[in-house]
């Protein structure tokens, strides 16, 4: 009974709690509503919804004579590839990265249960991770568009710097995903492995990569979604493909041209997300 | 052949799960282990192939002291004791071939588990044994799409594949329903009779155990109260295992008082069945 009164009265303090969060929010929520400067009938009325709509207007028709078409269909392509291969450096530098941003694979865990590591192999271990971690936020930290203008600076424009571009930043995405899936894998197969007599290895293969392969396959083709629009926004900077066409057109006042590459643009991401759709299908 | 010496296991948590449990398990002898839930059951089971690490007390098998071996030796030694879980730990998304296969990791080498490669004697023998617990025609279906009793006999069939002495059995049937339950442990104890292994089957169905086995040790609180036939399981020595004393003693006061909430459950009618 004592018990009981003593938890109930511990308990009272806590309701003030949620009201005083719940105060802090709405004034954070005030505070960043006037620091956006947030203005609707600047939006939506007056002189600059009327400029816009002009502009728009000016866009039409699409210019559809063969050599802006085949200027369009080569930035698609371009930025296509830049978006695979991109994602696809991603993958390639994100799943090795994440086994040293998985603790389960270092240091605790089924795998290490009953095994004693000397203090400084676990220190080595522990330090391991964290390096693996920071790095994975250095390179998550940094926007496409930033990781762009770098590799623009060091090899020169071109799809080449947008295809780096991508595959650091989402190399780093990934490789933190990659990593809290390997953490969360069921344990309980794995420590039937490991009753058996096999290997950490034998474990590995059996048990841990044949729940984590799903879902690798699955972020990483959300990813190339992803990567498709910023492979054609990353041309702003100089990484080639379809934006860097988009931002010569836009330079140049070559309104009709825009167009074409706009349509280009909305075609590609359909595109990709239809097959990302269908690939998912399939393997996961 | 399994030999069990004042084994003691003191989790970093909390009091002694195992309090000095000696156990002596003859070549081909099937028995039960049964006891409250929280026990120390599925303690006792890891401690012997080390799933667990024993704070102190001895574990041989066959001669061989588990408890001195390093991690390559325990390996090896883990080959001869086959582990079935009561939730089946399969590998939902492999199909039931791989899981089965997967009970010979142990033998096989980095590159086998690599390319998912197994000698051809390996893979007839899981046939062989799938066929023996009539999973033959689903060899090739992914393991989340059995039910539970089939996955058991999954989980079955990868324990033998590694060609044990003796099977560690963990509540095969407490996710089971009562028919398949019966299914489950009769083909536990054929096969162990077929192949001449022993068993340690953790249960809290004592009417179950009653039905299968030769020898029931009871575990109260990680200490041994009871060792002997099945018969011999009088509802005095039923008390003494699972506390129904206490339990009785909750009946008549209508249990619903707090403290009777941590007294082991003990079914009324399976109990009154026995005497
Ligand atoms: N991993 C663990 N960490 C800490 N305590 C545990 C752990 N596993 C079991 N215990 C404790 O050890 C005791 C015995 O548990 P267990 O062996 O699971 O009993 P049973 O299988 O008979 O139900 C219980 O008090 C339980 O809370
Ligand atoms: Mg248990």
């Amino acid at each position: 009974m004592g018990g009981l009164r003593a938890r109930a009265a511990a308990a009272r303090p806590g309701r003030t709690a949620p009201l005083l969060a719940g105060a802090g929010l709405a004034a954070l929520l005030a505070w960043s509503w006037h620091g956006t400067a947030v203005d609707l009938p600047g939006l939506f009325g007056g002189e600059g919804m009327r400029q816009v709509a002009t502009y728009v207007a000016g866009l039409f028709p699409p210019d559809l004579s063969a050599r802006t078409w085949r200027d369009a269909a080569a930035g698609a392509v371009e930025t296509f590839a830049i978006s695979l291969i991109g994602s696809l450096l991603a993958v390639g530098l994100g799943l090795p990265l994440s086994l040293l941003a998985t603790r389960t694979l270092l240091y605790r865990g089924i795998l290490f249960e009953g095994r004693r590591p000397g203090p400084g192999a676990r220190t080595a271990r522990v330090a391991l991770y964290a390096a693996g971690k920071a790095l994975l936020n250095l390179l998550r930290t940094i926007p496409e568009i930033v990781w762009a203008l770098i590799f623009v600076f060091m090899v020169g424009l071109g799809p080449f710097p947008g295809v780096l571009a991508l595959g650091f930043h989402t190399g780093g995405v990934l490789g933190k995903l990659f990593g809290e899936v390997l953490e969360d894998v069921d344990p309980a197969p794995l420590e039937a492995l490991q009753a058996t007599g096999a290997s950490r290895f034998g474990i590995l293969v059996y048990g841990v990569l044949p729940q984590a392969l799903p879902q690798f396959v699955s972020y990483a083709l959300y990813r190339w979604e992803v990567n498709i629009r910023a492979a054609a926004m990353l041309g702003f900077v100089g990484a080639g493909g379809l934006g860097q066409r988009i931002h010569i057109a836009i330079s140049l006042f070559q309104e009709h041209q825009l167009l074409t590459l706009i349509l280009a643009i909305y075609a590609i991401v359909t595109l990709v997300d239809a097959l990302s759709a269908y690939l998912r299908a399939r393997l996961v | 052949m399994l030999s069990v010496e004042r084994l003691v296991k003191r989790y970093p948590t909390g009091d002694a799960a195992l309090r000095g449990v000696d156990l002596e398990v003859p070549a081909g002898q099937v028995m039960a282990l049964i006891g409250p839930s929280g026990a120390g059951k599925s303690t006792l089971l890891r401690c012997v192939n080390r799933l667990v690490e024993p704070t102190a007390g001895r574990v041989r098998l066959e001669g061989e002291d588990l408890t001195a071996l390093g991690a390559a030796a325990l390996r090896r030694a883990r080959r001869r004791m086959g582990m079935i879980f009561q939730e089946f730990a399969l590998v939902e998304r492999l199909s039931v071939m791989e899981n089965v296969l997967s009970g010979r990791l142990g033998y096989v080498g980095f590159w086998r588990s690599w390319f998912r490669r197994f000698p051809p004697a390996d893979v007839e023998e899981a046939f062989r044994l799938l066929d023996r617990v009539e999973l033959a025609e689903s060899c090739d279906k992914r393991a989340d799409a059995l039910s539970g009793g089939q996955r058991q006999r999954v989980g079955i069939a990868r324990a033998l594949l590694q060609n044990p002495r003796i099977l560690l059995v963990d509540e095969p049937t407490a996710s089971l329903d009562p028919k398949t339950s019966r299914q489950i442990m009769r083909l536990i104890c054929e096969l162990c009779r077929e192949r001449g292994l022993a068993a340690i089957i953790n249960m809290h169905d004592v009417a179950l155990a009653r039905l299968f086995v030769e020898r029931v040790v009871g575990l109260r609180q990680g200490a041994i109260v009871y060792d002997g036939p099945p018969d011999g399981l009088t509802p005095e020595v039923l008390t003494t295992i699972y506390g129904a004393e206490d339990w009785s003693e909750a009946r008549r006061r209508g249990g619903a008082d707090e403290e009777e909430e941590e007294e082991p459950e003990v079914d009324e009618q399976r109990l009154a069945g026995l005497t």
